[in-house]
């Protein structure tokens, strides 16, 4: 039978008014999240890779007070991206492994990259013997760059990171066992923070559309932990070292960060992207 | 009678609550046993011991599909687990706890991956995924709306990139016209125009907007003289033709305004799939029928190579981004568009200069028959794009 145009709009008005608060996000509508994230990626990693250079060029040049200066607030630039860089395995465990990873410790030869560096910078105070560490750092950040740039960016790990970045933080920067010799964990803390922030942002509209209630829970979170990690903020924008944060604020970190890791790992299936 | 004696009813309560408890404590070793038979079983999971130096087992296979993984830390150390594919992970778990376990589900395509487990220097393990009949049958089938949204994502910050490019080519310039630098300008037009060919597919669906950056003379009643007659093919009119830079500043800075729009419209536009190779295929055809025939688009400074190079190039982008789905279900539309590919490039290659290309004024009628041809088969095989993955019924 053919339908006037009346009853055809009628048809679409009636089932489109109760259906479109439950339909499906459109995999298209993920097409501009998606891709501004892998926008905001290569950002950071341009800012990775300029201050990579500052902080390798104070160690080459001996400038102990420089290096450690800079060792956190460039570290933060990986950290807010580590759902897409922790994706090259190789380069992940030469830029970013710690200590634990290497069966001969410190001495180990492949342990280098950021954590082998913070070692001498901080609990030997020294800058001696790093130039191949240093250079090697460079070097991978800029092959990091290129191996990104090259990456068609799969949805579900774009999507799946804001959940990996919570976990990230609940397993290693509640501990203080990222940066056991600066103790500038809160540096990364709030690096994978923002980088999980900016996921949602990304995707609030089509979440939105599935569950506000979701959306409004998760933004009341990542404010708990913003304001308790804004208590250590220092004035030069950086942050106290994590043995000055109190145990009660510790404490009060662990819930919302274990709530925000299990939430987020539900955007997935939101996005229908399981 | 002694008061310390206990009522019968109590003797039965105390023996039924006895009674009670041991059923009950059945009951809970039954569903204990239960719920950890279960773990074992019905999700057939595949537990993984990682010791201090090994995994055992350390060679698994599995058929293709979902899978989890129990992964058993019995080392001293926190570890992860991965799988890779080459460098690249698959799936992870990091931080497991010594003495405890932790879950990693994983849908799996067939082949060969890697694992790796515990410290760095232990000896990676092996994970064989063999085909099923279901595995065999999603290979063949068409993709989903969902398999393109990471392509489509990618396009999208290609446009970004070129654009900024084009933002960027425009405003150098712009300065030089403004600063009446004549063979400066000259210079700076080709990098403009091979950015703005990198978009020229995309672009062309933003019909007035595009009209003001690319219009040529002949789409204007009083041609280059007409007022309305603006954009790129005026500065190439006033840099090329004419050698002077007098009144062309606003042109210039009206261009730069028009291409910054261009951005934002690219960027705020939804490209479906059948649209991401329709776009190319037509700025493709346009090449082989007017473009490389005439010369006509750059037909006051013969840059013409210079732009059909930037058209290849997002061809081949496009390719690029399409070849993971196509190698898996149409290889030999894949191997079709790959040789067309390389045609076109080794024909456009031909005509290489030490700064660029050959005028276009060289190359002769029959020459350019030939780019046109080469444009032409390339813009055939990348039709066989949207039957072979079903890009038009999705």
């Amino acid at each position: 039978m053919k339908k006037t145009p009346l009853a055809l709009l009628l048809t679409l008005g009636l089932l489109n008014t109760p259906l479109s608060a439950f339909a499906a996000t459109a995999p298209l509508d993920l097409v501009g999240p998606v891709s501004d994230y892998k926008i905001y990626v290569t950002e950071k990693l341009d800012e990775l890779a300029s201050h990579t250079q500052q902080f390798t060029d104070a160690v080459k040049k001996g400038d102990l007070a420089t290096a450690q200066k800079l060792y956190a607030p460039t570290r933060v630039y990986y950290e807010s991206i580590e759902p897409i860089a922790e994706l090259f395995s190789d380069l992940d465990a030469s830029i970013d492994s710690r200590v634990d990873d290497h069966e001969k410790g410190v001495k180990a030869e492949d342990f280098t990259g950021f954590h082998r560096l913070e070692y001498s910078l901080f609990a030997e105070k020294s800058t001696k013997g790093l130039d191949a560490l240093a250079d090697g750092l460079n070097k991978d950040v800029q092959d990091l760059q290129s191996r990104v740039a090259g990456l068609t960016f799969p949805p579900e790990k774009v999507v799946g990171g804001a959940a990996a970045l919570l976990e990230e933080v609940a397993a290693t920067k509640i501990s203080g066992e990222e940066d056991r010799y600066s103790h500038t964990d809160l540096y990364d803390f709030q690096g994978n923070i923002d980088g999980a922030k900016k996921i949602v942002d990304l995707f609030r509209p089509q979440i939105e559309q599935q569950d506000k209630a979701f959306v409004a829970k998760v933004d009341k979170n990542f404010a708990t932990v913003d304001k308790i990690l804004a208590k250590y903020k220092t004035a030069d924008g950086g942050f106290e070292t994590y043995d000055k944060v109190k145990d009660n604020d510790r404490k009060a970190l662990v819930g919302p960060v274990n709530t925000l890791a299990e939430d987020l790992s539900m955007m997935r299936g939101k996005l229908g992207l399981n | 009678m002694s008061t310390t004696q206990t009522p019968p009813a109590l003797h039965w309560a105390l023996a039924g609550s006895v009674l009670l408890m041991i059923a009950a404590g059945g009951l809970f070793w039954y569903a204990s046993n239960m719920a950890a038979a279960k773990r074992q079983h019905n999700h057939d999971e595949i537990v993984v011991n990682i010791h201090p130096h090994s995994c055992e087992p350390n060679a698994l296979t599995v058929p293709a599909g979902r899978a989890s993984f129990r992964i058993v830390n019995r080392s001293e150390r926190a570890v992860e687990w991965e799988i890779l594919d080459g460098v690249l992970v698959v799936e992870e778990r990091e931080n497991i706890a010594p003495g405890l376990s932790q879950v990693i589900n994983a849908n799996l395509q067939p082949g060969d991956y890697a694992i790796t487990c515990g410290l760095l220097s232990n000896p990676r393990g092996t994970l064989h995924v063999t085909p099923t009949a279901a595995s065999d049958a999603a290979a063949k089938a068409k993709p989903s709306m969902v398999a393109f949204v990471g392509p489509l994502s990618e396009f999208r910050v290609y446009l970004a990139v070129q654009s900024s490019a084009l933002i960027k080519a425009a405003t150098a310039l712009n300065q030089a016209i403004a600063s009446g630098d004549l063979a400066q300008a000259q210079a700076l037009y080709l990098p403009a125009r091979a950015a703005y060919q990198r978009l020229a597919p995309a672009a062309q669906r933003l019909a007035e907007l595009d009209n003001q950056i690319n219009a040529r003379a002949d789409y204007f009643e009083k041609r280059e003289q007409d007022p309305a007659f603006v954009g790129f093919h005026r500065l190439e009119y006033a840099l090329f033709q004419q050698r002077n830079l007098d009144d062309v500043t606003p042109i210039a800075q009206r261009l730069l305004a028009d291409v910054t729009t261009l951005k934002q419209q690219l960027l705020a536009q939804s490209l479906p799939p059948e649209q991401l190779v329709g776009i190319v295929v037509r700025n493709l055809n346009s090449l082989a029928e007017v473009r490389a025939g005439s010369g006509e688009e750059e037909r006051y400074s013969h840059s013409d190579l210079n732009g059909f190079a930037a058209n290849a190039q997002t061809a081949r982008k496009v390719v690029d981004l399409l070849r993971p789905m196509l190698s898996k279900s149409s290889a030999d539309v894949l191997a079709n568009v790959d040789q067309a590919i390389s045609d076109f490039d080794n024909q456009l290659n031909a005509f290489k200069s030490a700064d660029g290309y050959v005028s276009y004024d060289a190359v002769t009628a029959a020459q350019r028959q030939q780019i046109a041809a080469k444009a032409k088969a390339l813009a055939t095989a990348m039709d066989g794009i949207d039957p072979a993955l079903g890009l038009s019924g999705l």
